[in-house]
């Protein structure tokens, strides 16, 4: 099959009708920059074949946009001498036209007359989709699918068969595959895929199973039965016969003859008992009586006794009665000991105190003394203080005015010199009588005065002279003169002042009489810091308190220096020992005296038991009674001593009868009769719960049952047996069949393998690639290399691939089948080195097979050999037309 | 003219094993059917009593059921039957004998016999001197005390033992239960009735063993009878007859094919069968594709025919003949298949070949007639 021209037209980007011409029958390399419409010319071929025309699932084909497009592709091919032109057109104008040689088809025919030429299948509904791609699945290779080649040959697998049984005719079998598939089926309801019993044959085998239970279970009851039926019969005979011989009787009768021995042993020992209690008794009166007689006797050696405790007593009483001055003198000193002991404790108390008064008057007078130099001090700072006020009081002056004081001095001073310089100056010299009188004030001798106003001058006899100064500042000078005067007045007035010079010394003498003030009051604060009457009372409350200490003191006993006095601590440990002995002594005392009294007591009764005895002792009576004790006493001996021997015989007579064998012999045989009476019973009961137990079991017809159970086991048997035989017949046939039918297979695996290895060679020399029984490459092996195509690089895998079609291509062509092989970017993942032999490969498979290789990196191919074909030019090309 | 009716080994209760589950059971409701013969004929031949000489029952524990069954069909016969307990139904302590009586299920006129002694039939004037098992397996001869039994003057001494008259039989007997061979003469009776052995067996002039009165098993022969016995006064030699009533014949056949004639002369045989039979094949030897196919539809036919047809093939070797290997039309692999099945297999492989092949062709066969259609 050579693909000859290809045109498309409203087709994604190929709006405009495209022309892809000029196909060689060998190796076509044609390129075009991503989006250049490679993938779409691809995209085209496949639709053309792949898709239904009447498909509406190939929207991917319409132009963008445009609704109302009709996507067609038109393809002339060359296959076996004839001309093919298949026109396809989808969506809105759905159409197929196959044209071959003179012969047309259209529609669904011309579809179905494609797909068995190339060998692939359309799907039910829906886009095309890989699975049913078959025979060009294999060898048209999508982008980036090219080592996927398991998935391809198994979709192929069906048409790769039908397509290669020509070349192996002769060991197919017409039907064979049917055949087998029949036989796997009638397997199947037999097996399972691992061989194991299913459905009938595994009930068959389990109810088999069920049987063998039920019927052992059965037979195990049989033979329970059959156990107990013997069981019953031994029970029966051994029950009859013991109900004949009646053993227990026997028993019972040696059993009465014991008890009535034995019941004559227990009347001997009655009697036995009887007269050991007399002899008992007889002992008894016996001992009384002679505890009577030594009672009796007994009386003079207890009158002894009686005068030997009164004498202790008395003797203990002397003993104790010599102790007493002894305890009495050690109270007594006990007693002193401790009066001494508290009068040097109180003399030390005293003597303490004193010290501590003396010591108190001490300190009170100098802390008085103290105090009245404070005082004094303090005094005398008050009245500089009180100086220093009046000091102050008096000059008080101030500072501020003085200053102001000064400055008006000042400028009175400086108009006044201005003022006596531009003042008319009236000076005189005047006869020793001669007077003036100048402004109603007299003038004599001689003086000198500036006249500033008009003035008149009397001269006595002479008249009067008026004086009128002259200048013309003269009357403000005058004026402003007399405001400073006045103003000068008048502060001299308020500081209350004399002079400027008088305010200045007033001035520094409060100066001064504040500064005394001041180092007065700290003085005064030094030595009274709380203020004098503070002190003053202080003085006064230390005086009182030497006043009590001294009068304490006073009051205080002097002690007699003479005496050798301890501190108080020792005299107080001193008095706490007096004290303590002083107790002990005291209650020596007591306890002397208490025991005292109580040897007393015991003096007195002893001596009024021995008084009674030896009134008793004395008595007549007593003399009497002794004479019939003994009198009493050998009667008593005489019965005692034959009892005793009437005693021992019948011992004697209980012992000869063996009482303890007698009683063992009334229980074995009480036993006996127990033992032979409950084994019939026994066996009477079991006889019962056997038959009970028996006629349960037998209604239940056991044999029977198992009769029926071992037909019935005996039918699953045969029934088990006939699927068993025939599912091991089945499973032989069908591996026979498999085997034969898969031995066919391999004789196709051998020309796949011969192509493989063919181009194989030229990419790894060493290399071999087992080919499957499904005729898929397998195992690899590379030198000591052994692996799985799976296994590879993806690069060794894309390559494995591409040869493995290039095999499969070769394999069809033999076959006589269409090859066409294309490959969209394939080998981008190859290093230039195998690239360069994939290349040889290519270039070899191209004499045999049409290629079309679409890339967009051209240059890799440009040493390929053949002329490229551009997209983009050949579209620019067709814009022409 | 003392009359009466020798029957033994009914085997009530047993169960048939080998069998289709339909078939046993008719096989069993012929036993019961059995009976009902044996009183018809008791009455036919105005017998005085019927004596049933052990193994009335097949087990001990039978149901209640059979039990019954086996009382009720007893009732056409409404003078005397006298019942001995044999090695299957030995009179144990409890066995099913004393359930029947707890049943009640005994009518008056059956009289069991589960004691050694005599049962005196007055009115018959026969007397019965009964050799009951009353265990399981005795090892001495029951019936020795016989000659120690009194019987009334003018009565018919006649005997009824269950078990083995020594060497006399084949060995594959039991060799328990032992009756000396002239205990007849030796305890001075008339006729000794005898069960045990299930097939009709004459011992000597006054000694028989009925067998049973339908066959059980394919191995007996003269099985399927009762015995009419009649003995004109004490003394008299015993005029036997035999009476069959079986209802289905038991065959048993071995044959070996190995020509195409062999084949034709066993059909022709099995078509000379009546339907009342139980029959069983074993075949040997080797049959062709085409026999086989005679075969099994031949089978098919005498399957629906008979009660009961099982046929054992498995010594049967199937060979093709190279025609019939070129009738199933097998090319390629298949071919090649059906080649390696004919060669001869090893051991139990062997036999899995040839029902290979046999359904390998079977489905051949199949595809060849569809496509004939």
């Amino acid at each position: 099959m050579k693909l000859q021209r290809m045109r498309i037209e409203q087709l994604r980007q190929f709006r405009k009708p495209f022309v892809l011409g000029n196909l060689q029958p060998g190796l076509n390399l044609i390129h075009g920059p991503n989006e250049s419409g490679k993938s779409t010319l691809v995209r085209a071929i496949r639709a053309a074949f792949f898709e239904r025309y009447r498909s509406t699932a190939v929207d991917d084909l319409r132009p963008w946009g445009d609704s109302a497009a009709a996507p067609t592709i038109a393809l002339d091919f060359e296959h076996e001498g004839r001309a093919w032109r298949l026109t396809k057109s989808f969506l809105q104008r759905k159409r197929c036209d196959l044209v071959v040689g003179t012969e047309t088809y259209s529609e669904d025919d011309a579809e179905e007359k494609l797909a068995e030429l190339l060998g692939y299948q359309y799907p039910k509904r829906g886009a095309s989709k890989a699975e049913h791609w078959g025979i060009p699945g294999l060898l048209w290779v999508e982008q980036g699918t090219g080592q996927d080649i398991e998935q391809s040959i198994e979709h192929a697998g069906d048409h790769l068969k039908s397509a290669l049984n020509s070349m192996v005719g002769e060991v197919a079998s017409s039907g064979g595959d049917d055949l087998i598939e029949t036989v796997r089926s009638q397997r199947d309801t037999l097996l399972t895929g691992t061989g194991k019993p299913r459905g009938d044959y595994l009930k068959l085998e389990k109810d088999r199973a069920q049987y063998e239970v039920e019927i052992e279970e059965l037979k195990e009851r049989v033979h329970k039965y059959q156990e107990q039926v013997d069981r019953l019969g031994k029970l029966t005979h051994d029950y009859d016969q013991a109900e004949a011989e009646r053993p227990w009787e026997d028993a019972q009768r040696q059993l009465e003859e014991a008890r009535a021995r034995y019941q004559q042993v227990e009347r001997l020992e009655q009697q036995q008992n009887q007269e050991k209690a007399t002899l008992s008794q007889l002992k008894q009166n016996h001992h009384l009586l002679q505890q009577n007689k030594e009672h009796l006797e007994g009386l003079s050696r207890q009158l002894e006794g009686r005068k030997a405790e009164l004498d202790r007593a008395e003797r203990d009483l002397a003993t104790a009665e010599a102790q007493t001055p002894v305890v009495t003198g050690r109270l007594q000193e006990a007693r002193a000991a401790y009066e001494q002991a508290e009068k040097q404790r109180k003399l030390a108390g005293l003597l303490q105190t004193r010290h501590r008064l003396e010591q108190d008057v001490r300190r009170l007078e100098q802390q008085k003394q103290v105090l009245t130099d404070s005082l004094g001090k303090a005094r005398e700072y008050h009245q500089q203080l009180e100086q220093a006020r009046q000091q102050a009081r008096e000059n008080r002056i101030d500072s501020e005015l003085v200053k102001k004081l000064r400055a008006t001095g000042n400028q009175l001073n400086e108009e006044t010199i201005r003022s006596r310089t531009i003042a008319t100056r009236l000076s005189w010299q005047l006869e020793a009588d001669a007077s003036l009188t100048l402004n109603n004030e007299t003038l004599t001798g001689q003086g000198e005065q500036q006249l500033l106003e008009e003035s008149t001058l009397v001269i006595p006899g002479v008249g009067t002279l008026g004086i009128t100064p002259g200048g013309e500042e003269l009357a403000s000078t005058r004026r402003k003169l007399k405001t400073l005067e006045e103003s000068l007045e008048e502060q001299l007035k308020t500081v209350r002042v004399e002079s400027v010079e008088q305010a200045e010394e007033r001035l520094a003498a409060f100066e001064n009489a504040e500064r005394a003030q001041k180092h007065a009051e700290d003085l005064l604060k030094s030595v009274a810091p709380a203020g004098i009457e503070q002190l003053f009372s202080e003085q006064n409350e230390a005086e009182s308190e030497l006043e009590k200490s001294r009068s304490q003191l006073e009051a205080t006993p002097k002690p007699d220096p003479k005496e050798d006095l301890p501190a108080l601590e020792e005299a107080d440990a001193a008095f706490a020992r007096a004290g303590s002995a002083l107790d002990k002594a005291e209650s020596d005392d007591r306890e002397h005296q208490s025991r005292l009294s109580a040897l007393k007591q015991a003096r007195d009764n002893a001596k009024t038991e021995w008084q009674r005895l030896a009134d008793e002792e004395k008595s007549p009576e007593r003399q009497q009674q002794l004479r019939q004790i003994t009198t009493d006493l050998a009667n008593l001996g005489k019965q005692q001593a034959e009892m005793e021997v009437s005693l021992e015989r019948r011992e004697r007579e209980i012992r000869d009868a063996r009482p303890e064998f007698l009683k063992q012999d009334i229980e074995r045989y009480q036993n006996a009769v127990n033992q032979l009476r409950q084994t019939q019973e026994n066996r009477g009961r079991e006889l019962r719960d056997i038959k009970v137990r028996l006629e349960a079991w037998g209604a239940e017809g056991l044999e029977e049952q198992l009769n029926e159970k071992e037909a019935e086991y005996d039918q699953c048997n045969r029934r088990y047996e006939e699927l068993h035989r025939r599912a091991q017949a089945l499973d032989l046939l069908l591996n026979l069949l498999t085997e034969r039918r898969q031995a066919l297979t391999r004789r196709l695996q051998a020309p796949l393998q011969k192509h493989l290895n063919h181009y194989l060679s030229v990419l790894f020399p060493e290399a071999s690639l087992e080919v499957d029984e499904q005729l898929r490459p397998g195992t690899f092996s590379r030198g000591t290399e052994l692996g799985q195509i799976t296994e590879l690089s993806f690069g060794a895998r894309e390559q494995m691939g591409l040869v493995s079609r290039l095999a499969y291509a070769d394999l069809l062509r033999e076959a006589g089948r269409p090859t066409l092989v294309i490959l969209d970017d394939t080998l981008v993942h190859s290093d230039s080195d195998r690239l360069e032999d994939m290349k040889r490969i290519l270039f070899d498979a191209a004499s045999r097979h049409q290629i079309l290789l679409f890339t967009c990196h051209p240059e890799k191919w440009q040493d390929l050999g053949v002329p490229p074909v551009d997209i983009q030019a050949s579209k620019e090309r067709k814009s022409d037309f | 003219m003392p009359k009466f009716l020798h029957t033994a080994d009914w085997q009530m209760g047993r169960a048939f094993t080998r069998f289709e589950t339909e078939d046993g059971a008719a096989l069993v409701e012929a036993r019961f059917e059995a009976i009902e013969t044996l009183a018809r004929l008791a009455n036919e031949h105005q017998c005085d009593a019927v004596l049933v000489a052990g193994d009335v029952f097949d087990a001990q524990t039978v149901s209640d059921r059979t039990i019954r069954r086996v009382f009720n069909a007893t009732k056409g016969f409404a003078g005397p039957w006298v019942m001995l307990p044999g090695n299957h139904d030995a009179a144990l302590a409890e066995s099913v004998w004393t359930r029947a009586q707890r049943l009640g299920a005994i009518p008056e006129n059956v009289h069991l016999a589960l004691q050694p002694g005599v049962i005196d039939l007055e009115p018959q004037k026969l007397s019965i001197l009964c050799a009951p098992l009353t265990q399981r397996h005795t090892y001495g001869d029951l019936t020795e005390p016989f000659s120690g039994y009194e019987t009334p003057e003018g009565f018919l001494r006649i005997g009824l033992a269950h078990g083995s008259v020594q060497g006399l039989l084949p060995d594959e007997i039991d060799s328990t239960n032992p009756i000396a061979p002239n205990r007849a003469q030796a305890s001075k009776l008339d006729y000794l009735a005898l069960g045990d052995w299930h097939g009709t067996k004459q011992i000597g002039e006054r000694t028989w063993y009925s067998g049973t009165p339908e066959p059980e098993r394919f191995r007996n022969n003269e099985a399927g009878n009762a015995l009419i016995v009649e003995v004109a006064e004490p003394g008299a030699t015993p005029a036997v007859t035999r009476v069959p009533t079986g209802r289905y014949q038991w065959h048993q056949f071995r044959e070996t094919l190995a020509v195409q004639s062999d084949l034709e002369q066993l059909l022709a045989r099995l078509n000379t069968l009546p339907e009342s039979v139980v029959v069983d094949l074993r075949l040997d030897g080797s049959v062709t594709l085409a026999g086989e196919e005679t075969l099994l539809k031949a089978l098919s036919i005498a399957e629906a025919r008979f009660r009961s047809l099982r046929c054992e093939r498995s010594g049967l070797q199937l060979a093709p003949t190279d025609e019939d290997i070129a009738a199933l039309k097998a090319d390629g692999y298949v071919g090649e298949v059906v080649e390696s099945l004919r060669e001869p297999q090893e051991g139990a492989q062997d036999d899995i070949a040839r029902d290979a092949l046999a359904i390998l062709a079977g489905l051949l066969r199949e595809r060849e007639q569809e496509a004939a259609q």
